[in-house]
Formats: C-alpha cells, structure tokens, sequence
C-alpha cells in the first residue's frame, strides 16, 4: 500500500515539474528550431580544405587494392555531336595503366567506378566514374600477379564542358575488419574507401567520328 | 515499490553467469564455415549441387592465349593465360541456387571468371540440362592445385553444399606444360540448353 510519504513526494514532483512546464517546452521549441535553421543552410558540415597530396599526370599512385599510372599526359573531352535524333553529349576519357595490387587476398577483381571520381571544384559535387575499360571491356577483371593492363575510364560531363585541367580524386578502399562487438564478422576485407589522391591532367578535345 | 530487491540483482548475476558458461561450453570451431558441406570431385564427375537434386559437372579444361567471343570480334589477348572450363549442368525439381563460380589455386590465390556475356555457370529451367563454358584470366606461374569452387549464393546462413572440383594440376612443372600447350585460341561456345535425359 501506498503510505502517505509517497503521495506527497508524487505531488511535489507534480508541482516541480508543472512549475518549469513552459520554460521547458521554450527550450524545445528553440532546439527544434536551430535545427531546422541549420539543415535549411546546409548542414554543419565542416570545410576542412583538401588533406590528400595533389598530383599532376604524369604520375603513379597506390591506393587501396589498386595502382594507377598515368602515363597518358592528356585526358580526351570526347564530344559527341547534336544530330536529328540524339542531343549532343561529352565525355571525359582518362587513360592510366591499372594493376591489381591486392596482396592481402590475391583476387582478382574489377575496378569500382566510385574509387576514382571527377573534382569539378567550386564546392559541386564529385562525379563518378564508370569503372576501368580494359582489353576493350569494360568492367574487365584484373588478376593479382600479372602485368598492368593499359585501361580508360569515363565520366559523364555536360555537352560544353571545356575545362583546361581536370583534377581526378582516387579513393581507396581499406583492408580492416568491421566491429565484432555488433555482432559482425571480424575478419578483414576491402572497404570504407577513402580519399589518397588528386591527379591533375590537362585535356584535349576530340570529336566523336574523327578519332575512331 | 523497491525495484532493487536483492533476489532481483541476484537473477541479473546468474543471467550474466549463464551467457559466459554457455560460451566456454560451445565447441571448438573445426571448419572454417559450419554451415558448409564440401562437395569435391573431379573433372568429368556428375557433382550433386547444393543439397537438391541438380547436378553440375566439369567436361573438360582448356587453355588458351586469346578468347574469341564472335567470329566476327577480334580475339581479346592477355598478359596471363585464359582457363576455359566447359561444364554441364541438370537441374532438378527443386530450384537450386544460384551459382558464384572462382577458381582457387594453393597459395590462396582467387581467380574470377572474366565479364563476357557467355563466360558463366547457370542452371536451366527445370528438368533440362545445359552446357556452356566459363573463361577465367590466370597467373600462369600460380596454377598449382587448381580447383574450380562452385559456390551458392545465399542470402541467409542456412545449411547448404558447395562443389569443389579439382582440376588435376599437382605441380608447377604439369602447369607449366599446360601452358606451353596452350591453345592460340578459344571461340567461346554459346550455353545450349537440352532435355535432360
């Protein structure tokens, strides 16, 4: 049974809680609306400026699984023209010699397009690749333990894209384990990709039908 | 009311005594994957395939130095060798899993079948069989125990059976004679499905 004591320490947390009700609900407003006012400007992301080294084409560049060599000076702006029934489109071709580079597991694999990207600059976002073209195919499977295999990748850019030097970022991937205590395995594989490098290369135009 | 009575605490210690007693008393773990059966076999062995009854078999390996897709493409080269693996597939009534097919050889190394649309390992639609053939891109001076790992791909844990083929290469010596003997080139056959009998 409920003694006497209990019933009037309810009703002196009853009083203390009423007492407080609208500056608390105050706060809460506040909070909410801070919130709000900083997702509608964009985020609390810090600007922290670039941390990886920038490269200039050409150069080698280990990263993750993979080792890129940009021994091609000049990337192609590939430019399709406007005909009666497509729009004019343009690509940006980059050439690089890739080589499997996984020591840890000896696989073999294709490049992910999201491990090499486009830094168009001026706060836009990265575009992705669409993986390496090698030996004519693209998403070719490179083996560990052979010889580089002299690739392209591409990226989608707009029609007018004339950019004198584009800068790539290469991502790479990372050998760890995910955390056991959540109950995940805890053997290592290739993942959570972060940024290595930028890679800057100087472009030149070409129209589509001239070159092939 | 008092949550913490005494009894209460005391269940709550014997919970947390019970959880690590149960985990000394799990067994040593002997296989890598418990919920794994090995299959293995030879080349021109019918291999039952993932605890159904659908089989899969290896009718013949070659090497090759350059692959041909269509009589009309030129033969895609490389740096390596190309391991062609011809295989036959049945499958039965129930319908089998599909099929993630890597070659392994002794020193841990995965070799993954090369993206053409007609290098790969399926199973027909029940009741048929199918034959067809899978292109891989090898190291040839890591040939050694070469063993085609024709796995299910699964999305939940449950117990199943993977086919180990061993492709008959014991040592570097016959792998490299392979690969001397290599053929010019192999025009990768289009899959044909059949009634099987």
């Amino acid at each position: 049974m409920e003694s006497l004591d209990d019933v009037i320490d309810a009703m002196i947390a009853d009083r203390v809680i009423h007492r407080h009700r609208r500056k608390w609900l105050i706060v809460i407003a506040l909070v909410v609306v801070v919130a709000l006012v900083v997702l509608a400007t964009g985020g609390w992301t810090q600007k922290k400026g670039r941390t990886v080294p920038t490269l200039t084409a050409p150069t080698t560049v280990e990263s993750g699984e993979w080792e890129y060599n940009f021994t091609a000076t000049e990337a192609e702006i590939r430019r399709k023209p406007k005909t009666k029934y497509s729009e004019a489109e343009a690509k940006l071709r980059v050439y690089f010699d890739l080589k499997n580079n996984d020591s840890e597991e000896h696989t073999s694999k294709y490049l992910d397009g999201r491990l090499v990207r486009m830094v168009p600059g001026g706060g836009k976002d990265l575009v992705e690749s669409n993986g390496a073209d090698c030996r004519g195919e693209l998403g070719w499977v490179l083996v560990y333990g052979l010889p580089p295999e002299s690739c392209y990748t591409e990226f989608d850019v707009a029609p007018d894209f004339a950019e004198e030097v584009v800068e790539l970022g290469i991502l790479g991937n990372r050998y760890e384990s995910d955390n056991g205590l959540l109950g995940a395995d805890e053997d290592p594989y290739w993942h959570n990709p972060v940024p290595d490098a930028v890679v800057r290369v100087k472009t030149k135009v070409v129209v589509d039908g001239e070159d092939e | 009311m008092k949550l913490y009575r005494p009894a209460t605490i005391l269940v709550g210690v014997l919970f947390i005594l019970l959880g690590g007693l149960t985990r000394l008393a799990t067994p040593e773990q002997v296989y890598d994957e418990q919920n794994m059966k090995a299959v293995r076999g030879t080349v021109g062995e019918v291999l039952q395939y993932g605890g159904g009854d659908s089989t899969v078999k290896v009718t013949r390996m070659k090497f090759a130095k350059a692959i041909v897709e269509n009589d009309e493409d030129k033969p895609i080269e490389t740096n390596g060798v190309f391991v062609a693996i011809e295989w036959d597939t049945v499958r039965g009534s129930e319908k089998p899993n599909n099929i993630k097919a890597t070659l392994t050889a002794d020193g841990g190394t995965v070799y993954a079948p090369i993206g053409l649309t007609n290098s790969g390992m399926d199973f027909p639609e029940a009741g048929f069989g199918k034959t067809g053939a899978v292109i891989f891109e090898v190291n040839p001076s890591d040939l050694k125990d070469l063993t085609l790992n024709v796995r299910p791909t699964m999305f939940f844990n449950t117990y199943n059976s993977y086919v180990l083929v061993d492709l008959g290469i014991p040592g570097d010596d016959i792998a490299q004679r392979m690969v001397d003997e290599a053929a010019a080139q192999y025009v990768l056959p289009r899959p044909v499905v059949r009634v099987a009998s």
